[in-house]
């Protein structure tokens, strides 16, 4: 009995013809972060890092177009006769890969100066 | 400047202009030459800057008619006690770090429209410069915590010594976008979603399905599209928010610029928007990307070792199911600082809760995230106390945190408490999902049915009365 009341109700429903579709939500796609933030800890920190004779630069030290402009025109430059210590004393240039710094180059532009992140207060 | 414009253009075309503001050229790139502050602004906008002192956005308080029993005040956060952080005024600005070195609280004032001074009744040049417009305004702005000459803390742009940066920042200025309301109203409550639970920072990311109206590839909404105020006065505060200082214009969805009041091709649906505002229904769920605070119990601190910090107990979901209550869409019950606890049937106190029920023909069933806390309360006056949360974050002792910004904030010395539970509920107005997704007739009305009939003031559903009527 109790279940013929809301087979009717579903049947009254359905002649208003009120049309429903798929309630669930479409997933969302998850973005993965690149593993630039690993590789500017192990390549750029040590000799980047607070006080550092070579100057402290964290992705927040530029914006955007000045994080574009250092890997476009000034890094192979600046960094081509820097020995790595950490990476058997090879030149920095050498030292990381086409790819490292791709992902280096894109944590920093996207974690810049004038990248938006959620603020709060704890 | 060819070679500026140039870098701009290879910046954007690399997607890497987050904002969506890719190729856009901005109203203030040749009105100044380098960003001095506010006052660089207030060379031609002093105006704009004095009528921002007055708004609420600023003085964190504005008139009151929606709330019960306000008796005229002036109410808002800055002299009210909330049941999240409790109170900004002992908690302003600090920069509280635990014995690892990590910032466990830089103060509510990370969240003001200003550089660290707390807002003045009275309009000063030094308040006026105080106002950080790029806030608000500024495509790319972040800004920290740094001591200023006379070692007291300040916010200021985290390019302050950067002047290039700082300079294309300062020039990137239009009316607010999602973007820069979410970088404060998506993180309130201490964390990504924690308070609101319908404002989430993926808000400026949305898809169809996740937000209808701010769905970056449809409709693309800007917050003040809904809240379009004028001398910086913002409408619609929602269910919670004491302060109203446009009270004159109410943001609805069924207002008549909007949907109007029969937006359904059933009539029945239509017939339905009379007692049951759209949310209801639009609204199936909340907190869709960062889980919500649900419950946060004060009286139950403890050490959490992931956060390197002590903490309240809380309870955090995720897609949480809506709770269902009578709203005539104006007025509230809030607490007052400073009188007597104000207590619900179950002894809560009600830090906000709607006014309305099924016998008032103005009432509407919302959809609301009904959150719960513990509060301290003053023993012999009963009033709500706020918590120096900062020093509780580092040190658990909750006594000497109570009891210190009990002393800021009331002036009241040594103050004995006990704790009392709290209600407060939150309206829910974003996150509005596609017709495909929201509510079917059997989610309310049926054997799983999501409402509390009894709470609404039915004995039972009434579709199911109807029915078994029938079937006799």
């Amino acid at each position: 009995m109790h279940r013929n009341r809301w087979f009717i109700a579903l049947l009254i429903f359905g002649i208003l013809g009120i049309g429903f579709a798929d309630t669930a939500m479409a997933k969302r796609k998850k973005k993965k972060g690149p593993d630039g933030r690993a590789l500017y800890k192990e390549y750029c920190k040590p000799c980047h890092m607070a006080d550092s004779d070579n100057g402290e630069y964290t992705p927040m030290s530029y914006i955007q177009d000045q994080w574009t402009r250092f890997f476009d025109e000034q890094y192979e430059e600046t960094h081509k006769d820097v020995l790595d210590p950490n990476h058997d004393n090879k030149p920095v240039t050498e030292a990381i890969s086409d790819d490292q710094l791709q992902s280096i180059r894109d944590f920093a532009i996207n974690a810049a100066a004038d990248s938006e992140h959620p603020m709060t207060c704890g | 400047m060819l070679k500026k414009t140039i870098l701009l253009l290879g910046v954007f075309s690399l997607g890497v202009a987050l904002s969506g503001f890719a190729g856009q050229k901005y109203s203030h790139q040749e009105y100044f030459e380098h960003y001095e502050g506010t006052k660089t602004c207030l060379q031609c906008h002093e105006d704009e800057a004095k009528s921002f002192f007055h708004s609420q956005h600023y003085q964190w308080k504005a008139a009151a008619p929606n709330v019960v029993d306000s008796h005229g005040k002036e109410l808002g956060k800055i002299n009210m006690v909330n049941d999240f952080c409790t109170n900004p005024v002992p908690n302003w600005i600090e920069k509280t770090l635990n014995d690892k070195g990590k910032v466990l609280e830089l103060g509510c004032s990370k969240c003001h429209a200003g550089r660290g001074m707390l807002p003045s009744s009275e309009m000063s040049q030094q308040q006026l410069e105080n106002i950080d417009c790029l806030i608000c305004h500024a495509h790319g702005y972040r800004r920290d915590l740094y001591k200023n000459e006379a070692g007291e803390f300040e916010w200021k742009p985290i390019l302050w010594k950067n002047p290039e940066g700082m300079d294309s920042v300062a020039k990137r200025i239009t009316k607010p976008t999602k973007v820069m309301c979410l970088r404060c109203h998506a993180g309130s409550g201490g964390g990504p979603n924690f308070k609101r639970g319908d404002i989430e920072y993926y808000l400026s990311e949305a898809d169809y399905d996740f937000d209808i109206h701010m769905d970056v590839d449809g409709n693309d909404m800007n917050c003040i599209d809904c809240h379009a105020g004028a001398d910086h006065k913002i409408p619609g505060p929602g269910a919670d928010i004491a302060g109203n200082e446009m009270p004159e214009k109410r943001v609805l969805c069924d207002n008549e610029e909007c949907h109007g009041n029969a937006p359904h091709e059933q009539a029945l649906l239509n017939t339905h928007a009379r007692r049951v505002f759209c949310t209801a229904c639009h609204i199936p769920e909340f907190a869709k990307e960062d889980a919500t605070n649900m419950k946060r119990d004060w009286s139950a601190g403890h050490y959490s070792e992931a956060k390197g910090k002590y903490t309240y107990t809380g309870t955090f979901e995720k897609n949480v199911t809506p709770a269902y209550h009578w709203w005539n869409g104006k007025d509230v019950n809030m607490q007052v600082a400073g009188e007597a606890v104000k207590t619900d049937a179950e002894g809560r106190i009600m830090v906000a809760v709607p006014v309305g029920s099924r016998q008032d023909p103005e009432s509407r069933i919302f959809a609301f995230k009904k959150y719960e806390a513990v509060m301290p309360v003053l023993k012999d006056k009963r009033w709500i106390l706020p918590i120096q949360t900062g020093d509780f974050y580092k040190t658990g002792d909750m006594d000497a945190s109570v009891r210190e910004a009990t002393e800021e904030f009331y002036g009241i010395k040594d103050a004995q408490f006990d704790w009392m539970p709290t209600i407060h509920y939150m309206g829910l107005f974003h996150e509005v999902t596609p017709a495909y997704s929201a509510l079917r007739c059997l989610d309310c009305h049926g054997p799983d049915t999501r409402l509390d009939w009894k709470a609404l003031g039915y004995d039972k559903d009434p579709l199911g009365a109807i029915l078994m009527a029938a079937s006799h």
